[in-house]
């Protein structure tokens, strides 16, 4: 029986299937040629986004990543700027001039998608630096994925925070494989959570399919974080059941191990935990799911119906300028 | 008035803004107790402690990253590099990130942070550790760019800086750290970005310099003057944004152009001018404008090689009479 | 949008004016109807009132210099304003046209832009080039730049190439150099940015060898050179000659003793004037004006009445004389004489007149011969009243106050015999006052 309080494991339930049927409408709308450029799908990791975030309050910061519309749509929670800002329009968070992979919303506490990888991390310290500098118990989390734990910033920035004792907890979505390449031919250790001995902070490796787990881990992680002992590092294993980008030929991997993973799809799983501790109905859950996806079909239509930004404002926002 | 040396005025500013205002920290290499390697935050690690002076390992993607995240989460950091070289290693967090979260992020953030440093020949420092790269900031979108060549000017451009509420790059320059001047006693006495100063009126040819090649320029400008050529000398000490129309105004006058900078003459800074002049100022243009900068080579170790790849007074002498047909 | 400030035309004859002096500075702000300048015409000086608001950009033309009516001799506009176009215009702009009956000692000459001097050849290949600066300079200066040779790299044409060029010349001053033999080399140019004028070649051809006498120079400009060519002009129009009669004032006496004595001032000349306007009424074709389209009969009087100024004369103008009484008509003239003496006649208190009086009666001057002041038929000279033995109808001498008036005429527009009828019926008015009624 989960210490997870009914509230939230409903709350949980409900941004994990808002995730996958936004990702799954991405994806179809982006085979109808509606989306601009591409889309990165978070589609089977949804547990690690509304696991974690779950624990966060709007002034609690998330960097995220390219792979960000889970992080978004569950540190916002709001599907209609997510749905427009992938379609470039005027409505969504960054008024169509980020799009997919630069999703942010300040004022929940979402200090930024980068695309560059690796390139949130410092920004996640820079985060946690003000949390601490001003005195406050919050805390800021840098999710980010297996490729980026081998980049330059990975090691800098959980140097710097383990240093200065900075609140931030460093969560790095494993998915096996960055872009086409992976971790295998990539990274010199199976578990990216044992670089964590290298910083001198608490590193841990869950299923990233397990919401229960991811919970639980991000739970210690956040209160280490707030309690001021310093940042954390926790590695979830987890697969992303669409290709790295739309239109990704997935050369790298069988169409069988993603069906394995898919067994052990998040959502599924928690219905069932959800199911058997008897912590709500069928009745319940569903009526989550159809609300979950009419949602997205709402956001869509209202995405749909959007004005484009207009070219005259092109160069807004360039400067503050007071 | 007070007269001090530029690495003083820094200091003091840094002191004033940060007595004024409790969300500026500062953070760099051997910035705190040591008071950093030009001395530019002595004493600033004794007056506000470590929380707000903080000495960073050697990572400068973290610590200037870190200073673009605190920035965007409220704070007003002020970060040193070293070396201005060194924005090189930071690259992506400056021009990926600092530069474009406002923009990309439909204007609902702001980045008031200020990457500052010194750069430049003088100490024989080699390729790496002498280079002038204030130029390559000009081309990205976002970003502010200034660069003191006075003590006066140091202390007036970093205040508006630290107050500026978007990412500015603070270019200053070894060889002006000990170099004095007057600085007024005003607490909020503060220079505003795109106003050129006129060092130097003069009727026969405008050139248009900064950092440490205003006082070089200013030598051959004197030796030019005893062979009755009059310069006048503009320095326009932010490149963003550049006031340009100064500039403009002195070329309808003279009829000449020279732009003189230590970084390196193509795509220099000197480059942009002479565009925005030709395409302002073209039928005031008695010569083709000249554009003098550090030639196309790794700046070398030797000095008497150093002094052959920068601008000398000679050739600063030699490209004003080109543009007088002398 | 930036405006030109022209010499305006002030007087119907007035083909060129004289700045004096500015009023305002360049870089200064002037208002629409602030004055601007002062200038000197044929007739007087007068203060002109600014016709546009703005900055006083470039003053074109400076003080001293004389300047034909329409030509540019300003600019105003906004600050900052590329006023290169209206520039360039006014170097380029022709002498400005004559109107029909003004004397035009200007030949109407438009070449449209001066002719630079000649210097050495240009470039073989026949493309010249110039920075962009000296073609600036050289719009401004309007100098043709194609023959100049240029000292800049490769023999670019550069600013200096252009100032130190030979300066422009007026096509009008380059021939009266060529009709007086002057040699344009060795003149100084005194109109802008160094241009030679005519002004500069007369004065050129004016320097006689030393003289064996003393003498003093006059130059003749303003009034009196207006004055001169004025009167040249006049001989060489009309056909002019006189008839000289004389009158028997002794009733004009009796009249103004008359208006003496209710304390009304009058003078002889108010009264020979009223008694000419209603002759002018008889005789209308005296009143008349000779035109390309014919004679032009004008049924109104203005009366001009000839007053000497210093070191000139001018004739002020008594609109619609005939409409006023004699008491009226001698205010007017008082008045106006007044004004002329102390310079203050506005333009249309000196243009406009149909026939002229010149009084030199008190120079005791017994008769003389006026000459027309065009564009008018006639002009009548007064001399002096003096006590003359006279032959009366008794064959008595008698001793009357005798007035000779003589009658210029241009017998182009009217004979002999009208001319003497005109003549006599205004004895007749001045012998038989009566006759006025």
């Amino acid at each position: 029986m989960s210490k997870i309080s009914k509230e939230k494991q409903l709350w949980i339930y409900r941004v994990m299937n808002e995730i996958r049927y936004f990702e799954e409408k991405a994806y179809e709308l982006f085979a109808a040629n509606k989306l601009r450029g591409s889309v990165h799908l978070y589609t089977g990791e949804e547990a690690i986004a509304a696991a974690v975030i779950s624990q966060l309050t709007d002034e609690d910061y998330i960097t995220s990543t390219h792979r960000g519309h889970g992080h978004g749509i569950a540190k916002s929670g709001d599907l209609k700027a997510a749905m427009a800002e992938l379609m470039g329009k005027d409505t969504g968070f960054c008024r169509g001039r980020g799009g997919s992979m630069h999703i942010a919303d300040l004022k929940k506490g979402h200090l930024g998608a980068n695309a560059i990888v690796g390139g949130g991390l410092p920004i996640a310290v820079g985060g946690a630096l003000a949390q601490s500098y001003l005195g406050t118990d919050r805390v800021t989390v840098a999710f980010f994925g297996d490729g980026a734990s081998n980049q330059g910033t990975f090691h800098e920035s959980i140097n710097l925070a383990s240093v200065w004792k900075l609140p931030a907890i460093f969560i790095c979505e494993n998915n096996a494989f960055a872009i086409t390449v992976p971790v295998t031919q990539s990274t010199s250790v199976k578990d990216v959570s044992v670089r964590a001995a290298g910083y001198d902070i608490p590193g841990v490796t869950v299923d990233g399919n397990d919401v229960y787990a991811v919970y639980e881990a991000a739970e210690k992680a956040i209160e280490r974080a707030r309690k001021g002992l310093g940042p954390s590092l926790i590695e979830a294993k987890t697969c992303r059941w669409r290709g790295h980008w739309t239109g990704d030929p997935e050369v790298y991997r069988t169409r069988e191990e993603v069906a394995a993973w898919m067994e052990k799809c998040p959502i599924k799983r928690m219905r069932a935990k959800m199911l058997e501790d008897k912590v709500a109905t069928e009745a319940e859950l569903d009526a989550i799911e159809q609300k979950a996806k009419a949602d997205v079909e709402e956001a869509t239509d209202f995405a749909l119906n959007s004005p484009e930004p207009d070219p005259a404002t092109v160069m807004d926002h360039v400067y503050y300028e007071g | 008035m007070a007269i001090k040396t530029y690495a003083q005025a820094i200091r003091d500013v840094l002191a004033e803004e940060m007595r004024r205002d409790d969300k500026i920290l500062i953070m760099g290499e051997d910035i705190a107790e040591q008071g950093g390697i030009f001395g530019c935050t002595r004493g600033l690690y004794d007056e506000f402690g470590p929380k707000r002076v903080r000495n960073t390992p050697i990572s400068e993607s973290a610590f200037v990253g870190a200073g673009v995240g605190a920035a965007t989460a409220g704070l007003r950091p002020v970060v040193e590099l070293m070396y201005m070289d060194f924005t090189y290693v930071a690259m992506d967090q400056i021009l990926n990130q600092a530069a474009k979260i406002r923009y990309m992020f439909g204007g609902k953030a702001r980045v008031p942070l200020v990457v500052r440093g010194q750069q430049g020949i003088g100490r024989g420092n080699a390729g790496q550790h002498s280079q002038s790269v204030e130029s390559l900031f000009m081309h990205i979108p976002g970003l502010k760019v200034a660069c003191p060549a006075t003590p006066a000017d140091a202390a007036g451009l970093l205040r508006t800086a630290i107050r500026d509420d978007n990412p500015v790059m603070f270019f200053e320059h070894k060889a002006l750290y000990a170099t004095k001047g007057e600085v007024p006693d005003d607490p909020d006495f503060a220079i505003p970005f795109g106003k050129a100063r006129i060092v130097r009126e003069g009727t026969d040819a405008t050139i248009v310099t900064n950092l440490l090649y205003v006082s070089r320029v200013m030598d051959a400008v004197k030796e030019l003057e005893a062979e009755g050529i009059s310069c006048e000398v503009i320095d326009p000490r932010t490149l963003v944004p550049l006031d340009i129309d100064t500039v403009v105004e002195s070329v309808k006058k003279t009829g000449r152009l020279i732009t003189v900078h230590e970084a390196h003459v193509t795509m220099g800074f000197g480059t942009e001018v002479v565009a925005a002049v030709t395409n302002k100022a073209f039928r005031y243009l008695d010569a083709p404008p000249e554009r003098l900068g550090a030639k196309m080579c790794t700046l070398p170790f030797n000095l008497g090689l150093e002094n052959a790849v920068v601008p000398s007074k000679e050739e600063i002498k030699a490209a004003v009479k080109r543009t007088l047909h002398l | 949008m930036a405006k030109k400030i022209i010499m305006p035309k002030q007087g119907l004859q007035m083909t060129e004016g004289t700045i004096i002096s500015w009023l305002v500075k360049e870089g200064e702000k002037v208002e629409k109807g602030q004055p601007l300048f002062e200038m000197e015409t044929d007739k007087l000086t007068i203060t002109m009132d600014s016709a546009e608001s703005g900055t006083l950009l470039k003053i074109v033309r400076g003080e001293g210099e004389t300047v034909p009516i329409t030509e540019t001799i300003a600019i105003v506009g906004e600050p900052g304003e590329d006023i290169s176009a209206l520039l360039s215009e006014a170097s380029g702009k022709p002498a400005a046209e004559a109107p029909a009956e003004t004397t035009a000692p200007e030949p109407a000459a438009p070449e449209a832009a001066p002719a630079a001097q000649a210097q050495e050849a240009a470039p073989a290949d026949g493309r010249v080039f110039i920075s962009p600066r000296a073609k600036m300079r050289a719009e401004e200066l309007g100098i043709d730049y194609k023959t100049i040779r240029g000292t800049g790299a490769d023999g670019l044409i550069v600013e200096r190439d252009i100032l130190a060029a030979k300066p422009a010349i007026t096509p009008l001053a380059k021939k009266v150099a060529e009709l007086s033999g002057v040699d344009v080399s060795a003149v100084t140019g005194t109109g802008a940015h160094g241009k030679i004028v005519r002004d500069d070649v007369l004065a050129a051809a004016r320097k006689a060898p030393a003289a064996d006498r003393d003498t003093t120079l006059v130059p003749l400009k303003g009034m009196r050179k207006v004055i001169a060519e004025r009167m040249v002009e006049s001989l060489h129009t009309a056909a002019q000659t006189s008839h000289r009669i004389s009158v028997d004032m002794t009733e004009a006496v009796k009249v103004r003793d008359a208006f003496k004595k209710a304390d009304k001032k009058l003078s002889y000349n108010d009264i020979v004037s009223y008694a000419v306007v209603r002759a002018l009424k008889d005789f209308p074709i005296m009143n008349s004006e000779l035109t390309d389209e014919g004679i032009v009969v004008k049924h109104y009087v203005n009366l001009g009445i000839a007053v000497a100024v210093e070191n000139g004369l001018i004739v002020p103008v008594v609109r619609d004389a005939d409409l006023m009484s004699l008491e009226e008509l001698s205010a007017a003239v008082k008045e106006l004489a007044e004004k002329a003496k102390n310079g203050t006649l506005g333009p249309d208190e000196y243009k406009g007149g149909t026939f002229t009086i010149s009084n030199l009666g008190m120079f005791g001057l017994d008769s003389f011969v006026a000459i027309i002041n065009r564009p008018e038929s006639g002009i009548l000279a007064v001399g002096r009243i003096a006590k003359t033995p006279v032959v009366n109808d008794n064959d008595e001498i008698v001793v009357r106050p005798m007035m000779e008036l003589t009658l210029t005429y241009d017998h182009r527009v009217v004979d002999g015999a009208p001319a003497a009828q005109f003549l006599a019926r205004v004895k007749a008015y001045l012998e038989q006052p009566y006759l006025l009624l």
